[in-house]
């Protein structure tokens, strides 16, 4: 049935009714529903906007997930503690030394294991240059996604060099596979905690470079300051953490409240904003790079003094006890929690992931009625989050 | 206007000014396909097979987290000169690693214990069918010449296990 008519097949009934189907007959005016995504390129994979608009203006919006779950969690009940390290670091692919830490400190709690102190303070380094590794990615294509294309080209330069000294340590560009329960894989290269060291130093130098690129300029804070503004409470609410928090106000970050690897001998500076809006975002982040590279350096001086294994010896067969245990990390993201459920197998029983992205992402049903289209993508693109960290 | 810089426009000639800087120094860009990327030999680029080593055991297979490595074998008698009975050797008939469902992660170089499988960085074997990225033992072979000699390890470190078991045998 189309346009404005009447319903004859009401009249058996007796009274005519009248019905309007349709739009643009009448000055009546109806929301229209758009779809952002499943496949768009400003969801860094596929995430789903539906939207409810009135004109230019998002009336509601709602996240729908779900479309990269590759059943992570469920496969983990099915691969031993090394095999669940290799599906660990590919949930987020932009934090994988952060994510197969997670699992590899949870399963050394529950046995009670002792890690080494080199393999502690190299696991720390290289958590940091990955965070460094994230944030890189994310400062460069968040103006891309705002229609700034420059900063992305400084950001993969600086990415490109720490990438190179990630990769000669453990052979991975993206995937490290560098963790194993109990330590590391194996030792670094001779001579590798100095390349590591020039790289963080030359990325320190050049770093400026994309600060002063992107973070005062005219257009780029038109399109961020007092955009997608969210309040601490609501942040709290969602259970948002890392960078996205921080930026509304929420001082939380676990490397200090609750320091696990390393981090309690480290002081670490933590960077927050109060305004909450999507260029304070931006900028915990860019300043959070400056503190990462700084804590990186601290602990690769602290490799260089000690001395000793990176591993420690394990059975054949490594099965946790039975039990359970949470494990959380401060990953590049956001807070990422690991529970753990062993029945005495060399599977565990249940893994569950909690993870950054997907907290952080359910705050954009709050952020993203009232406000316009154009400001969508600006919003979207300032919670950070991964897509697959999300379905896992 | 809200969050402008104080001067407007002090934002844009700071982004110029190193758009301009850029401009002067040489581009970090590398010439890929003529000149050849410097990996470094841990890089995880293909597995390599050193065929003689493998004794078929089927470790590898049964380690690998996505089960992409297909190993047949038959046992052969060898009757050797003076010994009282023949002796039964594995023969490897078949070694295939499906590299469109390989993850990389390296766990069957790890777990074998007869070190027959080796990193090595090349990585130009891309194909234009999914089907084609299943390799045989023949093609794994020939990567094995491309393998580097794996770095020495950080003298604040422990050595590598293959130099504390050659320093074990000499004394």
């Amino acid at each position: 049935m189309t346009g404005t008519g009447q319903d004859l097949a009401g009249s058996a009934g007796g009274a005519l009714r009248e019905v309007t189907v349709g739009t643009g007959t009448g000055l009546d005016t109806a929301d229209m529903v758009l779809n952002i995504g499943p496949q768009h390129p400003s969801t860094h994979g596929v995430l789903r906007l539906k939207l409810v608009l009135d004109g230019e203006r998002v009336r509601s919006a709602e996240p729908i997930i779900g479309y990269m779950h590759r059943g992570a969690e469920k496969l983990f009940e099915v691969r031993d503690y090394r095999q669940i390290i290799v599906l660990a670091n590919r949930h987020d692919w932009l934090s994988a030394f952060a994510n197969e830490l997670g699992v590899a400190l949870a399963v050394e709690r529950l046995m009670g294991m002792e890690v080494p102190e080199r393999a502690v303070w190299l696991r720390t380094a290289l958590a940091e240059l990955n965070r460094v590794l994230n944030h890189l990615m994310f400062l460069g294509s968040y103006p891309l996604e705002i229609g700034a294309i420059t900063p992305i080209f400084y950001a993969f330069r600086e990415r490109e060099t720490i990438q190179a000294v990630m990769e000669e340590a453990s052979g991975g560009r993206m995937h490290y596979m560098f963790n194993r329960v109990g330590g590391l894989k194996e030792e670094v290269p001779a001579g590798w905690t100095r390349r590591a060291r020039a790289a963080i130093g030359e990325v320190r130098r050049r770093l400026p470079d994309l600060d002063h690129l992107i973070r005062r300029n005219d257009i780029f804070l038109a399109r961020t300051v007092g955009v997608g503004v969210l309040p601490a409470a609501a942040a709290a609410a969602y259970g948002a953490s890392g960078p996205v928090a921080r930026a509304s106000g929420l001082d939380f970050d676990l490397r200090r409240d609750e320091p696990y690897l390393a981090y309690g001998e480290l002081s670490v500076p933590v960077v927050t904003r109060t305004a909450g809006d999507c260029h304070s975002r931006f900028e915990v982040l860019l300043d959070q790079v400056f503190v990462s590279l700084d804590l990186a350096e601290q602990c690769l001086n602290r490799v260089d003094q000690i001395s000793g294994p990176v591993n420690v010896r394990l059975p054949k067969v490594v099965k946790a006890p039975e039990g359970h245990t949470y494990a959380w990390t401060e990953n590049p993201l956001g807070v990422n929690g690991y529970y753990l459920v062993s029945r005495g197998e060399k599977t565990p029983w249940r893994m569950k992931l909690r993870t950054a992205s997907y907290s952080n992402v359910q705050a954009l049903a709050t952020l993203l009625p009232g406000c316009l289209v154009p400001d969508l993508i600006a919003i979207l693109g300032s919670m950070f989050f991964v897509v697959g960290d999300v379905d896992k | 206007m809200v969050g402008m810089s104080e001067v407007p426009g002090v934002g844009l000639a700071k982004g110029l000014a190193v758009t301009l800087k850029t401009m002067t120094r040489r581009s970090h860009t590398h010439q890929y396909p003529d000149v050849e990327p410097d990996l470094p030999p841990r890089s995880r680029g293909v597995i390599a097979l050193f065929e003689e080593n493998c004794t078929s055991c089927m470790l590898c297979a049964r380690e690998c987290p996505d089960w992409c490595i297909y190993i047949d074998s038959h046992k052969e008698e060898v009757v050797l000169p003076g010994a009282a009975r023949p002796r039964q050797r594995p023969v490897l008939d078949r070694f295939a690693i499906d590299f469109s469902l390989c993850m990389y992660c390296g766990i069957c170089i790890e777990a074998c214990p007869f070190d027959a499988l080796y990193w090595s960085p090349e990585f130009e074997y891309a194909e234009y069918d999914i089907r084609e990225l299943l390799h045989e033992k023949e093609t794994l072979r020939e990567w094995m010449w491309t393998v580097p000699a794996p770095p020495a390890h950080d003298p604040n470190g422990e050595p590598a296990k293959e130099q504390a078991a050659a320093a074990a045998r000499q004394t």
